[in-house]
């Protein structure tokens, strides 16, 4: 089980400012944002998933457990913890990157 | 620590674009390496609305592009952060069109969703340092970024800055 204040130092911030000028609630919800993202000023912690590096703003309603990689000892996210439960394998973006920085720099010499 | 930057723009009239079509001129941002082994962070994502009608919902998305834009990267300003600091002998590819052939977006790689009303609203994301996205090269998916509007978008005008450092 991964201490809480080491996934609080995974965290980033979004803010959204819609005081002069709402958004409805089934776009944000569609953007995968929470209910409410839409209206006034409103402050998330978000995290990067680091197997795909996707963003994910953290729903304070959400009552579902996040996904975490016990691999890397990370946040990922929900479709990456999908694919993590099927394959049981931890590949993050850390690894894609660097495989990729190698072959080029075969193909490169 | 490496170079950091901050590419902005300003008053870009960003329009509805749907995945893996073909954006257009001056209706997207794009950040891509400026050489292929280049790896650039991304910190920081700003946008600034400046719509004159009350109904202007933006679905801002920071994605990976499927096909990557040919020809360079122009417009925009692309500044160091750091005045008295050294660029790399390649600077990052920053800018609103590109010289040959504009890029599509992906669209399973969308890494970032920042829904707002630009009729003077904003929005901003920060990333907790180390945890940054990041773009390696100027290939396609995973060399090119890009910042623009989704389907169901009003077209408004908007201001904004990408925060990034090549490391």
């Amino acid at each position: 089980m991964a201490n809480l204040k080491h996934l609080k130092d995974q965290e980033g911030y979004l803010m959204i400012d819609n005081r002069n000028a709402p958004v409805p609630d089934e776009i944000v919800v569609a953007q995968g944002l929470p209910i409410g993202a839409g209206r006034g000023m409103q402050e998330f912690a978000t995290y990067t998933c680091s197997h795909c590096q996707r963003v994910v703003v953290l729903n304070p309603e959400r009552q579902r457990e996040r996904a975490y990689c016990r691999g890397c000892h990370h946040l990922i996210c929900d479709p990456c913890a999908a694919i993590r439960a099927q394959t049981l394998t931890c590949r993050t973006f850390e690894q894609v990157i660097d495989e990729t920085l190698s072959q080029s720099l075969i193909i490169g010499a | 620590m490496g170079a950091r930057y901050s590419g902005n723009f300003t008053s870009l009239t960003l329009a509805a674009v749907a995945d893996t079509t073909t954006f257009t001129t001056n209706q997207v941002v794009y950040l891509a390496g400026g050489s292929a082994t280049q790896r650039i962070n991304v910190s920081e994502v700003y946008l600034g609305g400046e719509a004159t009608g009350a109904s202007a919902v933006q679905i801002a998305v920071l994605a990976r592009d499927s096909t990557a834009v040919t020809g360079a990267i122009s417009g925009g300003r692309n500044g160091l952060l750091d005045g008295s600091g050294t660029a790399p002998a390649t600077a990052p590819s920053f800018g609103t069109t590109a010289a040959t052939t504009q890029g599509q977006r992906s669209a399973t790689l969308h890494l970032l969703h920042l829904s707002y009303n630009a009729y003077g609203g904003i929005v901003r994301w920060v990333a907790r340092p180390g945890e940054e996205p990041s773009l390696l090269g100027t290939a396609a998916s995973l060399g090119e970024m890009s910042l623009s509007c989704f389907t169901g978008t009003v077209s408004a005008g908007s201001s904004g800055h990408i925060l990034f450092e090549v490391a």
